[in-house]
């Protein structure tokens, strides 16, 4: 799944897109969300939620959350 | 009572101390009237996203979508060509897990006019439905309005059609109260975009700032916009028709490029979107994360009721439930950034006035209910329903919320106090939607979109549709104008503005009532 694809799913359940950004090491982005979701979008597809609001972004997105504090 | 405007706050370094009220003179043009004091308790309900012909469209009596030309209903496209049918809704439009869904097919060839969503010959989908939200963002909002022209929504949405749904809210309860006292028809949302610009212009009619955010962990959040500087710079691998997709940005950011925030950004301070920081003060938000705004300092509307020793809350559905459990989905849905106090360095935890001001309404606003009942409101009081009843596309329905509020407006009623109480029931912003009534031209953040205003008291006109021009700066006029308040600077501008427009003044609210 690409972040344009994650940003379209999530933020049609009203929850918006709040910082959107290339990650530190240049191979995927960072996107924060109103809900205090945080997810690491790999350019090759992968996908990793976390933050405050992960379980509602994680089930939107079909993805099982990361622990918090993982 | 004249009007008795004191100084205008022009920066958060002026302290409140040597604001002082000018002397009273004799009655002036436009000053509110005589029995404005018999109003003692004023109580605002803000609900969220709804445009006025989004549900009050059809109102009888009130500039709906039955009086609007049929060139005013048309959209365009990004180059300004009229569409000749509608984009799908992209997704489709009804949220994730409804059954049976609208799927993205079943909206493919709309013509270019509103629809109404739960038209049993079209959609048929019932107020109870969570349908897809839209973009609702600062820079967006003022594309779309295209100088009060009102036919670029659909062109810079996210959401393909979706900004030409409107709904027949004809049978709700929120109706019957509107038929009941005033329905205020051209009443606009007081900043362009978002919950968030638009909570922080209900209390301080400002832009809230972050200073040096050129060299803070926000600058990726710095919009690009283009020459007008009241539009986003559009990226060059952006569709090009709304046929091909969603619009591309250079950069689609919280921050105007003086550092304004516009666009949603996390409290400061606890219950916050954003965690405390590693081994931080749990009580606070990690400053460090690129969407936590600083705290604030420019005056709000709170700050002038304490200094004149007027009683006020803002009253948040959810609160304590979330600082204690967490927040949980969908049930309250808290909603952070819909806390415009909690931005603020004078509410900041630990502080007697976040104690005295900033109190919880409890589930479903049980407490809020309860002090309605008692009798024990205190002279202002704001109400801010948690999320799963504020009616917000994407995560709650229309008749949750609707009922609510109704509920609400009901216990009100029959409240010790109602007898000097003034209500208005309104919406935070249009949420993305089309409504084909031009904004009044103000300053740069705004007036945006029309959105519903409901005004009710045992002084509302009754059966009324109040066609003064207002936004959501009218209610701080009424609050200031009523309780002799110092005038935040914010409304002094956009007085101005309207007025070098050439507009009609925006109105205090008492249009709807018989003071007499």
């Amino acid at each position: 799944m690409d972040a344009d694809r994650i940003v379209a799913l999530v933020t049609a359940a009203g929850i918006e897109l709040t910082d959107r950004r290339r990650n530190a090491k240049g191979d995927g982005w960072s996107l924060s969300f109103s809900n205090g979701a945080t997810v690491e979008v790999g350019d090759e597809g992968s996908a990793c939620v976390a933050g405050k609001g992960s379980k509602a972004v994680a089930r939107l997105l079909d993805m099982p959350p990361t622990p918090r504090g993982s | 009572m004249k009007r008795s405007y004191g100084l205008a706050l022009f920066s958060s370094a002026l302290a409140l101390s040597t604001v002082a009220s000018a002397p009273a003179s004799a009655a002036q043009p436009g000053d509110p009237p005589d029995g404005i004091a018999k109003i003692e308790t004023v109580v605002v309900i803000f609900a969220e996203n709804r445009a006025f012909d989004n549900l009050y469209g059809h109102f009888p009596g009130a500039e709906g979508l039955d009086k609007a030309s049929k060139e005013s209903l048309q959209q365009r496209d990004r180059d300004g060509s009229v569409l000749s049918e509608l984009p799908p809704v992209w997704d489709g439009l009804t949220a994730k897990g409804v059954t049976p869904p609208v799927t993205q097919a079943m909206t493919e060839h709309l013509p270019n006019e509103p629809f109404t969503v739960n038209d049993p010959k079209g959609f048929n989908v019932p107020l109870s439905v969570v349908t897809h939200d839209l973009w609702h963002r600062f820079y967006q909002n003022q594309m779309q309005i295209n100088g009060g022209k009102n036919d670029m929504f659909v062109a810079w949405a996210d959401s393909g059609a979706m900004p030409m749904s409107n709904w027949d809210a004809s049978k709700t309860d929120m109706w019957a109260i509107a038929q009941k006292y005033v329905l205020a028809d051209h009443f606009f949302m007081g900043g362009f975009g978002g919950s968030f610009f638009n909570h922080q212009w209900l209390i301080c009619a400002c832009a809230p700032y972050y200073a040096n955010a050129d060299k803070s962990p926000a600058k990726p959040s710095i919009a690009v916009t283009d020459a007008s500087g009241t539009a986003l710079k559009i990226a060059d691998n952006s569709p090009k028709s709304v046929r091909d997709g969603i619009p591309k940005f250079v950069s689609d950011g919280n921050l105007t490029p003086d550092f304004y925030a516009v666009n949603t950004m996390q409290p400061p301070y606890q219950p916050s979107g954003n965690d405390p920081a590693p081994g931080g003060d749990r009580l606070l938000a990690d400053p460090s994360k690129p969407t936590t705004l600083p705290p604030q300092t420019e005056p709000t509307i709170g700050d002038m009721l304490s200094l004149k020793h007027v009683s006020w809350a803002w009253y948040s559905g959810a609160w304590q439930y979330t600082l204690d459990h967490g927040n949980k989905t969908p049930i309250p849905n808290f909603q952070y950034h819909h806390q415009p106090f909690n931005y603020y360095a004078n509410y900041a935890p630990g502080t007697e006035a976040r104690r005295e001001h900033l109190r919880d309404a409890g589930l479903a606003g049980v407490s809020f209910i309860q002090a309605i009942d008692d009798g024990v409101l205190p002279q202002v009081s704001f109400y801010k329903p948690q999320g799963n009843l504020n009616e917000h596309s994407g995560y709650a329905d229309i008749q949750a919320g609707d009922r609510h509020i109704a509920d609400v407006v009901a216990h009100l009623e029959k409240s010790p106090q109602w007898p000097h109480m003034l209500v208005v029931v309104t919406y935070d912003e249009n949420g993305g939607i089309w409504d084909h009534v031009a904004p009044p031209k103000g300053d740069r953040w705004g007036p945006g979109t029309r959105i519903p205003a409901i005004i009710l008291s045992p002084f509302a006109k009754h059966g009324y549709v109040d066609h003064t021009p207002y936004d959501t700066t009218s209610i701080l006029r009424f609050i200031t104008e009523r309780f002799e308040l110092p005038v935040l600077h914010g409304i002094v501008v956009r007085d101005k503005a309207v007025a070098a427009h050439g507009e009609p003044p925006l109105g205090d609210l008492t249009g709807g009532l018989d003071l007499n």
